[in-house]
């Protein structure tokens, strides 16, 4: 008798691999040959993976036009079937995918494209965190800034690109008009975060860029600016900081715990000055 | 097979014998501002897995105002695969946080070697396969501690494997495991159609008791040559056929909450509230029948 394993594998085979010969044996026929029986659950499976992928991006889709689109999803769905009950994380390789696929070509620019519409999707549902406020960090002596790491909130992320990619993503929003783009016009820097509920999209300097992606990664504020000064191009922390923090990007920072005394500070001269602790504070109890 | 307690789910707002429409993001806005005079609703628990945003939210809120049903459509409960605990998790913290009355999941398989169709595969009716459906309702019953239903799928196949009947496979399910029953009437007249099979002998062999809810929705008409077979699109309005065996299943089982299910071409609102309305009439005029 054909154990129920088995007959998952086999049907799990036809459905993804192609594999219809292995289904004869197991599907009745009653006026309808097997495989056009199984013909119905192949096209569920594809149509339903066609449609998610379209919903999650709605830019790549028109930029390459449905009907090919459709043939990218097919292709996508051999290499990175679902691999969970929830159907909205099919996207998360698909830049990747692209990127194997166009990254050398002159299409390069759907990569990126793809990966800040996945930083949409991702921003939408993210987990819920209270984002720090300026009042907070008032408390924190000058000397501790340089050593100060902070908290993304779960919904931010940042997509570098050598293409215009925001341009492109905003030219083919329903109703945008029609615009030519000139591919040369890049490079860009983005930043994806949500606030109240809706996903931003905002582009920052490459020198905001570096140092907002080092401290993101967790390097200390001192270490952060270092990135974002070695590009040789003006950085301007406190602007830079006062405008994260007004759009909720940090949700927590640590304040080092090693005493000032013996904390190995390199050059002084190149710590940043606290933006906000002008007045010398209290540092908070470890 | 010994039946473990089970505790039924003690919902601030219990399901009303009414019928209820299936919950879609489309119409969550004007669910929100309008607040319309629906019996309740029923959403797609995965839909609501979101770690966080204005997803939970909104169904938190409007399980605030309406009775509340879970219906999931991912956990592929009857897979030989490992039974997904990630997905429980999610279901079992989207259930603490919105209260619902009834949680249901699907008489199918899904995903078989970690890839995921994200289908409602049928299972072939064998003793070995329901002895494995058996196992694994229990353990999602332990898992997230309250009795959860179970639905019929609209089937396109019939495996040679199986050795009784999809109906006698449902009931022996109920019975063993201690489930609800989620009785589809689409479901069975499109199964029905597709394997010409009397769709009323399978609602007389249900079990009475485990019928908690019964499902209702419109379909398509795939055709083969000179054959047909019913896809269970959720695509349009319930067809003549399923209200005529809707009215059955009504006198078999008196009593049931109905929802309205519409996934494909979403229509407006009213349109769903009009085809509840029709079988909240079947209801009354069967009531008033028995009275």
């Amino acid at each position: 008798m054909l154990h129920l394993r088995e007959l998952q594998q086999r049907f799990g085979a036809a459905l993804f691999d192609g594999d219809d010969a292995v289904t004869t044996d197991i599907i009745g026929d009653r006026g309808i040959a097997p495989r056009e029986r199984l013909a119905v659950y192949r096209n569920n499976l594809r149509e339903g993976f066609r449609k998610t992928l379209a919903l999650e991006f709605p830019v790549i889709e028109r930029l390459v036009g449905e009907a090919y689109f459709r043939r990218l999803a097919l292709d996508f769905l051999s290499a990175h079937p679902s691999r969970c009950g929830d159907l909205h994380h099919i996207g998360a390789p698909f830049a990747d995918f692209l990127e194997c696929r166009f990254g050398a070509s002159e299409y390069a620019y759907l990569c990126d494209v793809a990966r800040l519409e996945w930083a949409r999707e991702q921003a939408l549902v993210a987990a819920d965190a209270t984002p720090l406020v300026v009042t907070q960090l008032r408390s924190i002596a000058q000397d501790d800034y340089a050593a100060l790491c902070f908290s993304p909130h779960p919904s931010c992320s940042l997509v570098h690109s050598r293409f215009p990619i925001v341009r492109i993503w905003e030219s083919n929003q329903p109703g945008a008009p029609e615009q030519l783009i000139d591919l040369a016009s890049g490079p860009v820097c983005a930043l994806i975060h949500r606030r109240r509920g809706a996903v931003e999209l905002e582009t920052l300097d490459a020198a905001s860029f570096a140092w907002l992606r080092a401290l993101l990664g967790g390097a200390t504020l001192g270490a952060a600016v270092d990135v974002a000064l070695s590009g040789g191009s003006e950085f301007d922390l406190s602007a830079a900081l006062a405008r994260m923090i007004s759009r909720g990007i940090f949700v927590a920072f640590t304040v080092p715990l090693i005493p000032r005394t013996l904390r190995r500070t390199g050059n002084t001269h190149e710590r940043p000055p606290s933006p906000y602790a002008t007045a010398c504070g209290t540092r908070p109890a470890a | 097979m010994e039946t473990r307690p089970i505790r039924p789910i003690c919902a601030p707002q219990p399901i009303p014998v009414k019928t209820g429409i299936g919950l879609r993001a489309k119409h969550h806005a004007q669910i929100l501002r309008e607040r319309p005079a629906a019996a309740w609703f029923e959403a797609h628990s995965e839909n609501y897995f979101a770690a966080g945003g204005v997803l939970p939210g909104i169904l938190e809120r409007i399980a605030e105002d309406y009775p509340l049903s879970l219906h999931g459509v991912g956990l592929s409960i009857g897979t030989t695969d490992p039974l997904d605990l990630e997905h429980l998790a999610k279901l079992k913290r989207l259930i603490e946080r919105c209260q619902p009355a009834l949680v249901s999941e699907h008489l199918c398989w899904g995903a078989i070697g970690g890839r995921f169709t994200n289908d409602l595969l049928p299972l072939p009716h064998t003793e070995e396969a329901l002895r494995h459906m058996i196992g694994r309702v229990r353990d999602v019953q332990d898992f997230l501690g309250l009795q959860i239903l179970i639905e019929n799928v609209s089937s396109y196949v019939e495996y040679s494997a199986s050795t009784m009947t999809e109906w006698d496979f449902l009931a022996a399910l109920a019975k063993a495991s201690g489930c609800g029953v989620l009785l589809d009437i689409n479901n069975i007249y499109v199964s029905a159609m597709n394997h010409a099979f009397d769709a009323r002998v399978f609602i007389d062999a249900m079990p009475r008791h485990a019928v908690r809810e019964m499902h209702l929705a419109g379909h398509s008409v795939d055709r083969h040559r000179d054959r047909e077979i019913r896809i269970d699109t959720h695509s349009t309005q319930v067809c003549d056929d399923v209200w005529s065996l809707y009215r059955y299943a009504v006198r078999r089982l008196p009593g049931i909450p109905t929802l309205i299910e519409w996934d494909t071409d979403i229509p407006a609102l009213d349109v769903l509230m009009a085809e509840a309305a029709k079988a909240d009439a079947i209801q009354e005029s069967q009531h008033v029948a028995s009275a």
